[in-house]
């Protein structure tokens, strides 16, 4: 039975690998950059939950401007990528890479407004 | 001029009222059993002497016809009362007295079966016994007979509402504690944490970064100027400015932002179309 488990360790590793290979060499370089911003946006509010959970939910008010921001932004730059990615033309076919920016930049300017209001 | 009037109302008043007498007026107190154990009279001029004593299952019977002190003819009040009064507690009970066309008035009070409306005797104070008549057409009569020394009783019980009228307790609020901050190297701990995600980002933007071919042509600048005027606005927001401010500058701002916008995303789809 050992043997076979050390079997699929290193496959179930490989796959990563070119899972990740794959992205690298496949991503368009503009996507791959909102990528970054999608993992800072996700890495920032991870940070934000558990200071309230593990330290203070004090001031209360800008926990949720900050958590709400981030998960606002990255919805809005999820759906920014999910149209803008060549790969999805067919399902976007009315929305031009254009359009979804500006998309993005007049739902993002709303959010923020909300956000500034709750910081408070 | 006034009380001349006045005076000259109650004259005619006066002079109109008849007033009414009590014939064979009379108080028989027997026990349970029938016997009498005191006959008395009474007169509306002067109060028995004697107070009255009841015993825990005696009666207390009174007559008397009530006429008209002129002409002698029974008269049928319009009311006909009998006041039970205490003066130290203030208690007080008014018992109704059946009256006859002819005048004959006949009032039983059996402390085996007191009415609810007698008051209570906890100490045995005596009560005031008055005859109240009143009619028309003749003067009113409130006189006080006799006083009445009833077995002691149970206290007057208590008002329901009673409680109602007191002052209430004063209210005291009481407040959640104050909102600590949490420590300074906490504080600071987390700071470097949160802020870290940032450094990430630019690591790793600085890999992919695309580059920004016409980012300052004349086209597309105004856009990316108004976008930031945008969040400076919202910043500004946060520092200082009122709601309907903000409102009133971002409906300003988003006209110049909508038609730069529009002239920028214009061109670039146009150069994405012809670079196909």
């Amino acid at each position: 039975m050992a043997p076979r488990a050390a079997q699929i360790q290193p496959t179930a590793s490989s796959a990563v690998e070119t899972l990740w290979k794959a992205y690298n060499d496949g991503t368009p370089n503009r996507l791959k950059f909102i990528d970054s911003f999608l993992f800072f946006l996700m890495l920032s509010g991870i940070v934000q939950f558990v200071y309230c959970v593990l330290v203070s939910s004090f001031p209360y008010n800008a926990f949720l401007a900050g958590f709400g921001s981030t998960v606002g932004q990255f919805v809005l730059t999820a759906s920014l990528r999910s149209q803008v990615n060549p790969d999805n033309k067919d399902e976007f076919k009315e929305v031009s890479p254009e359009r979804a920016f500006a998309d993005f930049a007049l739902g993002s300017i709303v959010l923020h407004f909300f956000v500034y209001n709750f910081l408070g | 001029m006034l009380a001349a009037l006045l005076s000259t109302l109650v004259l005619a008043l006066s002079a109109q009222a008849a007033t009414l007498k009590l014939q064979s007026p009379k108080l028989v107190v027997t026990d349970s059993m029938g016997t009498q154990l005191r006959s008395d009279s009474f007169s509306l001029s002067k109060q028995v002497a004697e107070a009255v004593e009841l015993g825990a299952k005696d009666i207390l019977k009174m007559t008397f016809q009530v006429l008209d002190q002129e002409t002698g003819n029974g008269v049928q009040p319009h009311q006909t009362f009998l006041r039970f009064y205490d003066e130290k507690t203030n208690e007080e009970g008014i018992q109704p007295v059946r009256v006859t066309p002819g005048g004959k008035a006949k009032f039983e009070l059996n402390l085996s079966k007191p009415p609810l409306s007698l008051p209570p005797t906890p100490n045995g104070d005596p009560l005031k016994v008055s005859l109240i008549i009143g009619t028309s057409q003749y003067d009113p009569i409130s006189v006080e007979l006799f006083d009445l020394v009833l077995p002691k009783s149970q206290p007057a019980p208590e008002n329901p509402l009673e409680s109602t009228f007191h002052v209430l307790p004063e209210i005291h609020h009481t407040f959640r504690a104050d909102n600590k901050m949490p420590p300074q190297p906490i504080s600071f701990a987390f700071i470097g944490i949160v802020l870290a995600p940032w450094a990430i980002l630019l690591s790793l933007w600085s890999q992919v970064v695309p580059k920004p071919s016409r980012l300052f042509s004349p086209s597309i600048l105004p856009f990316v100027a108004s976008l930031g005027a945008f969040e400076g606005l919202l910043f500004w927001y946060w520092v200082d400015l009122k709601l309907g401010q903000v409102l009133l500058y971002g409906f300003m701002l988003s006209l110049p932002t909508f038609f730069a916008g529009k002239t920028a995303l214009a061109s670039i789809g146009s150069q994405r179309l012809g670079r196909k």
